[in-house]
């Protein structure tokens, strides 16, 4: 394995690249919402697994999320975090109601949130499958409501296996340009983390097609 | 009281009056603790076996229960006398879902344990639910917060 450790040129590369497959996330939120809810960037970064729960700031609440993972080696594991409230506004905003105020979640709701991070979810794959030229499993959408903590464990197995240091994509999702208060954390295993970084020197024409990208956004 | 969060494959050791704190998934919240001595150890299992791989010795649990006896050890706790209480082992995902690791982590915290010679007092594991765990090191009460359901005293 290629080690990422505490490169910051590495970290920075992957900004790159998952900074291009954002885009494309971006483009799919927006079709799927006609144009109200983007996603952006915020941050790839190095945190150390005993601090994980404490900077992601996951507290010791109940959230609702929707999990997705990649299976295989080149995997990885997608979280889109909701607080209750802002879950069900995303649910009835999608399925043109009122937010549901009855205790439990009806399958219509979860339905909506689970085809919201299946969206999501796909557009990162397909970009990462054409930047790392590889195949990416994904599996289908979890939808769970749990303590943060608690599911971000179990989706961080493959990861925490190999190293005590993760690396985490952060992405936020905006509304008409005001940030939401939603997330998504994405947490790649090392042998994608590789992929990506390979992928940054042996395929230049790639990372030119990444810079237009990022001036275009920018 | 002193409330201390233990996080992934960390291990915390001390006496009275304190309290850790973990909240769990497919992990393990072990506790260890000496009835006599009121003092006790927390750590936040990962995963079952090192294999090999190096890490925080708290990751694992063929090695969190050598390294929380050190730590007792250091603190003037003889193992004679340890008692232990878990929980967690949860499948997040359900039980068809991926990355199952909980219930290979409830065998090798038991296994671990039996090697130790530690015996298991109690235990609250399994199901496919988060777990909010607090340890008093004093008297060795083991809560376990679990949404939906009522608070568990161990």
């Amino acid at each position: 394995m290629i080690g990422i450790g505490s490169n910051g040129k590495a970290i920075a590369g992957l900004q790159e690249l998952f900074a291009s497959a954002t885009h494309d996330a971006s483009a799919a939120m927006c079709r799927w919402t006609n144009g109200v809810i983007s996603v952006t960037l915020d941050e790839v970064r190095e945190v150390q697994l005993e601090e994980v729960g404490t900077e992601l700031a996951l507290g010791d609440e109940m959230l609702t999320m929707v999990v997705m993972t990649l299976d295989g080696e080149l995997g990885g594991s997608m979280m889109v975090i909701f607080d209750d409230l802002n879950g069900r506004q995303l649910a009835a905003s999608l399925l043109g109601r009122d937010a549901g105020t009855e205790p439990e979640w009806s399958e219509l709701e979860k339905s909506a949130l689970m085809e919201t991070g299946n969206i999501l979810g796909c557009a990162y794959v397909n970009a990462l499958t054409r930047l790392i030229d590889g195949d990416l499993r994904p599996s289908a959408p979890y939808f769970v409501q749990d303590f943060g903590v608690s599911v971000l464990q179990q989706a961080l197995t493959s990861q925490a296996a190999a190293s005590d240091t993760l690396l985490l994509c952060e992405i936020g999702f905006q509304r008409r340009g005001g940030r939401l208060d939603w997330r998504v954390v994405f947490v790649p295993t090392p042998g994608l983390q590789t992929s990506l970084r390979r992928s940054l020197h042996a395929v230049p024409e790639d990372a030119q097609e990444i810079s237009r990208h990022l001036d275009h956004t920018q | 009281m002193p409330e201390t969060t233990v996080g992934m494959g960390q291990i915390v050791a001390g006496g009275s009056p304190r309290q850790m704190k973990a909240i769990v998934g497919s992990c393990i919240a072990l506790a260890l603790h000496h009835p006599l001595q009121k003092k006790g150890a927390l750590a936040h299992v990962v995963m079952p076996a090192s294999a090999g791989r190096t890490g925080a010795p708290g990751k694992f649990a063929d090695t969190a229960v050598p390294r929380m006896l050190e730590l007792l050890k250091e603190l003037g706790v003889a193992a004679c006398g340890l008692t232990a209480k878990f929980a967690g082992g949860a499948n997040m995902f359900g039980s068809s879902g991926p990355l199952q690791i909980g219930g290979a982590n409830i065998q090798a915290v038991a296994q671990a344990l039996e090697t130790a010679g530690i015996r298991i007092e109690a235990q609250d594991v399994g199901g496919t639910r988060g777990r909010r765990v607090t340890f008093d090191c004093a008297g060795g009460l083991l809560i376990v917060e679990c949404p939906g359901q009522p608070t568990r005293k161990l």
